[in-house]
């Protein structure tokens, strides 16, 4: 029944996507079609499309948390692409996680995720990045990992302990809308992969599924249910809307969540929308208890009156962050915090990202926004996260406006400090294994395979014990 | 003296000339090094010091912008500082009071953004009506390099060709027009009821979209002083791109002189630093950017036993034809509200009444709705009525949406008269302060008289103004053009169709200063397309060394 509802949808789109997919017309094939808008709900191109690049060329640098992993090219190249790859090699990449020369792809890819992949939906896969795409020629730089991670095989291990291949079982008990959701929230759209924290050999943390975590310089928060953890207070419509557009009442998507809503969620049918928010709606609640939420934080207000007539001499830590703030941020969402009338400009009380205590508010300020969807596009400057951002802000400044901007707006909290900016800066925290590698190095391989081996043996230990959400203690990231 | 520095390319001026052209010759491998005379500053000290100005002192734009003690220009803060530097003198004087910033990224900090091009008449006078000079070369040979600068700027404007000026255009713009405000619908109607066409301008500004990092402009009509959300381009904006391309920029670095070596090749540059410490700084090629007035006293002060004129100056035309647009200005009490002041403080302008065969007799002139918001005129003006209370501000409400003003801008010829010399006084480094003799001459007076003051005035009655009155007196619009003037012909100009100076073939002296005619538009557009050219000049000549 599953597949007939799939196919159902697909046809239906194999209409719409004459429209909207020009190089998709070219090939009458209904798979192809298929195919072409599993890899948008997939949202393939926010990796393996470089920016100013060719589609699915790859050559994106992803910083991971353990080094720069550059995306590979999906063409149907023969050279440099995927163009040799029979049927199964794809399903086995999609998959599995193995290259076609056998070796095992590092889990930026969300095998684990797309694992949940019908055959019918590899078949229209493999039937569009092999006849739907251009193929492009050019090989993106290789990918080389600080020892040990540069061995791939270290992979096979790691599948051991925390791959478990799951392929999609319909829950009859459940509407055909909940089980197409979660269909695609497990595996095409793979929201666990930013949204549930990786463990310490970077893995999703068994029991926090959706809880939330840190995606590079930004943060995925808690999707969960939960009224206050996650966002249980989201109605369908306004998730969907959220899906759709990137906005709701008191959030934007920015960062990584504005890509997937430029290149993936927008493009979705309603009714695939519709069934990923049904599934989102029922996800355990999970995470860390909090005392609010990030929805319905702070109140309008400035301290203008405190700084107006004060000459830079005269300022103060104190009152300087509220002068960069009206100087760098207040001609936009306005001085006293309230944003514009049609919310292009956001508020920023009621609003998640000055909210919680995550590293949104800060990347937001480094990195900006920009996001284009249906009603065109948003667009916040960086303030310095680029070297090319023509306003330059120091981590001092950065962090005097994120300080002042959580306390006045948002959920107030811990002062934000230059660390705080500089490690978003450099593009979030980086794993302990990094500096654990270069101990290695040092020490020497046979030390390394020691430490190794240890950690894994601790892991494992751990994961044995299959431990419930909040019950664990961990290394921090 | 020391050996400070030394590129492939010094840049001297950091204004939208000196970056357009150090960011091309980076792109193209070269080591540039940019001098400023003037400090660096951030966006958001300009905008909080100028939200913190006297609410009396906002009328002066440029009160955001005070002058170093080192790099001093024309402070209009008060009737005192606005004599102190530039030294005036002429019929109208007070018409060169040209405002600009002597800060890193220039004056676009506080331009209006205004991109208009030249029309291909506006660049043959002499040949077409018997006046002015033709240009070395024609607008086909300008186009390409204003089509670079729209692209470089980001300038939005129309795609419909009825509504281009001029409509000689080998690519669309790169964004499309901004709407007008309704102070200026109601004067583009009210042209249009006389058979004139108020043409959308061409703008360097995003229109609802983001454009090279920049944000779209969302109406804080405060262009001049400052754009506070940077959607209006300005040099200042590409400054951290030219430094994360490898390019250094000093600042605070006053260059007095400019050293002619043998073969009258430029050696070095010398400056000044705030201690009045002396630097030397050599390269292959130099790039004088400074636009029309700082440019041509730096070349006068270079005088040497070679060039006793001054660098660049065997023609004597360095410092000569000094060209502005005269502005006069029309007043208008409205009995119905214009609402001047929604969107940019400019967006548009009747320009075909810049053209036509009456310019052998006399100048054209552009006609424009001045968009800037007038609540601050309109309280300035109510409180010097003594009222209070409920009557002040009905008298404020009033003021702000019942006036207008209208403002004509005349083109001027390059007369070799209206001339700039080195003034006997001298700044607090003892560099010579800047002596200008201008006067806008007959070709402009008869069209105030007779052409452009009584348009402007049946504009305002058909736009249905209860009061006009205009200005006889001419003011300055900060378009500094002509004191190093291009030419084919080195006896009679400064510089060749590269730019570069006759006398010196390493030396460029790009930008405002070398358009051989001024036209009725902003210059800007202009000198920046002068400014790509000369880069690409630069190129070639670096790879054929």
């Amino acid at each position: 029944m599953m597949a007939r509802l799939i196919r159902l949808i697909g046809a239906v789109f194999v209409a719409w996507l004459a429209v909207a997919a020009p190089q998709a017309m070219a090939a009458i094939d209904p798979l192809v079609a298929e195919g072409a808008y599993l890899a948008k709900a997939g949202d393939c191109t926010a990796c393996h499309t470089a920016p100013g690049g060719k589609a699915f060329a790859g050559g994106l640098a992803i910083a991971s948390p353990v080094g720069t992993i550059y995306s590979s090219n999906i063409t149907p190249s023969k050279t440099a692409g995927i163009g040799l790859y029979t049927r199964d090699q794809f399903a086995a990449a999609l998959r599995q996680g193995v290259r076609r020369d056998g070796a095992n792809l590092y889990p930026a890819m969300p095998y684990t995720a797309y694992a949940m992949f019908s055959d019918h939906d590899i078949d229209a896969l493999y039937a569009y990045f092999l006849n739907g795409v251009p193929p492009v020629d050019a090989a993106p730089p290789p990918t080389r990992l600080p020892f040990p991670m540069n061995i791939r095989l270290s992979m096979t291990a790691w599948n051991l302990i925390f791959f478990r291949h799951r392929s999609f079982q319909a829950d009859p008990a459940k509407s055909a809308a909940w089980n197409r959701g979660r269909y695609l929230v497990e595996g095409a759209t793979h929201c666990s992969t930013c949204h549930t924290p990786r463990g310490f050999l970077m893995e999703e943390r068994p029991g926090l599924a959706f809880a939330g975590g840190q995606v590079g310089a930004w943060y995925a928060p808690n999707i969960t249910s939960d009224k206050t953890r996650g966002i249980g207070s989201w109605s369908k419509p306004v998730l969907i809307g959220y899906l759709q557009g990137g906005v709701a009442p008191d959030a934007r998507a920015a960062g990584t969540m504005g890509e997937a809503v430029e290149h993936s969620f927008q493009y979705l049918t309603p009714a695939d929308l519709d069934a990923i928010a049904t599934y989102i709606e029922t996800v355990p609640a999970a995470g860390k208890a909090e005392a609010s939420d990030r929805f319905s934080q702070g109140q309008p207000g400035s301290k203008l009156a405190l700084i107006r007539g004060l000459s830079p001499a005269e300022t103060d830590d104190a009152t300087r962050g509220a002068v960069l703030f009206q100087g760098n941020c207040g001609a936009c969402h306005a001085p006293l915090g309230q944003g514009g009338r049609d919310g292009y400009f956001p508020a920023l009380f009621h609003n998640s990202t000055t909210g919680a205590t995550n590293s949104n508010l800060v990347a937001t300020i480094l990195y900006g926004v920009n996001r284009t969807a249906a009603k065109g596009q948003a667009f916040m400057p960086g303030f310095g996260g680029s070297p090319r951002d023509s306003s330059q802000l120091s981590n001092h400044d950065i962090a005097l406006i994120a300080t002042y901007v959580r306390t006045q707006y948002g959920a107030g909290g811990p002062t934000v400090t230059e660390k705080d900016v500089a490690t978003v800066r450099q593009g979030g925290p980086s794993s302990p294994l990094v500096l654990i590698a270069r101990i290695a190095l040092c020490l020497g391989a046979v030390a390394a395979a020691l430490l190794i081996f240890l950690l894994l043996r601790r892991v494992r230990r751990a994961n044995d014990r299959h431990p419930s959400a909040g019950s664990r203690s961990e290394p921090a990231l | 003296m020391s050996q400070a520095e030394s590129a492939d390319i010094v840049v001297v001026g950091t204004g939208v000339v000196g970056c357009l052209i150090a960011e091309q010759l980076l792109d193209a491998g070269h080591s540039v090094l940019m001098l400023e005379a003037g400090p660096r500053v951030e966006r958001w000290q300009i905008v909080e010091k100028y939200r913190n100005l006297a609410p009396i002192t906002t009328t002066n734009l440029d009160a955001a912008y005070p002058p170093t003690r080192w790099a001093p220009f024309l402070d209009s803060t008060s009737p005192l500082t606005a004599v102190d530097y530039l030294q005036l003198e002429g019929p109208n004087a007070r018409a060169y009071r040209q405002d600009y910033v002597r800060y890193a990224g220039g004056s676009t900090w506080h331009w209006a953004g205004i991109c208009w091009r030249l029309t291909p008449e506006d660049m043959r006078l002499k040949s077409l009506y018997g006046v002015g000079r033709d240009w070395a070369f024609d607008y086909a040979t300008l186009e390409p390099y204003y089509t670079r600068v729209e692209q470089a700027l980001g300038v939005c404007g129309p795609s419909d060709p009825e509504l281009q000026w001029p409509p000689i255009r080998s690519k669309p713009y790169p964004m499309g027009r901004l709407p007008f405000g309704p102070g200026e619908q109601k004067f583009t109607d009210a042209a249009a009821r006389l058979g004139l066409k108020n043409l959308p301008a061409a703008q360097a500004r995003n229109s609802g979209v983001a454009y090279d990092g920049r944000p779209p402009c969302c109406g804080n009509n405060s262009c001049i002083p400052v754009c506070p959300i940077g959607a209006k381009y300005d040099a200042a904006s590409s400054l951290p791109r030219i430094e994360a391309k490898g390019g250094k920029i000093l600042v605070n670095a006053v260059v007095y002189r400019v050293e002619a070596g043998a073969a009258n090749q430029v050696q070095a540059v010398h400056y000044f630093d705030p201690d009045k410490q002396s630097h030397r700084v050599t390269g292959k090629l130099f790039v004088i950017a400074c636009n029309g007035i700082e440019t041509p006293k730096l070349l006068l002060m270079s005088a040497d036993t070679r060039n006793p004129r001054g660098v660049a100056n065997s023609s004597d035309q360095v410092g000569r034809n000094m060209m502005d647009q005269p502005k006069l200005v029309a007043e208008l009490t409205l009995a119905e509200p214009a609402w001047t002041g929604v969107g940019p403080v400019q967006g548009s302008s009747i320009m075909q009444t810049s053209q036509g065969d009456f310019r052998r007799e006399h100048a054209g002139a552009l006609f424009r709705f001045n968009n800037m918001a007038r609540s601050r005129l309109g309280a300035i003006q109510a409180l010097n009525k003594g009222l209070v209370g409920k009557a002040l501000d009905a008298e404020i409400r009033r003021l702000s949406a019942c006036t207008a003003e209208l403002t004509i801008e005349h083109e001027l010829l390059p007369d070799p008269n209206n001339r700039l010399t080195l003034s006997d006084k001298k700044d607090a480094l003892g560099i010579p302060k800047p002596n200008i003799y201008y006067d806008v001459g007959a070709y402009v007076r008869k069209s105030a008289e007779s052409y452009s003051t009584p348009l402007v005035k049946q504009l305002a009655r058909e736009m249905g103004a209860t009061d006009v009155k205009v200005t006889t007196e001419f003011t300055n619009s900060d378009h500094i053009m002509g004191g190093m003037i291009m030419g084919a012909n080195p006896a009679d100009s400064v510089v060749d169709v590269d730019c570069r100076a006759h006398d010196h073939p390493n030396l460029f002296l790009p930008g405002g200063g070398a358009m051989t005619t001024a036209g009725c538009g902003n210059s800007t557009l202009t000198m920046a397309a002068l400014a790509l050219k000369a880069a690409d000049a630069m190129v070639a000549q670096l790879t054929h060394a």
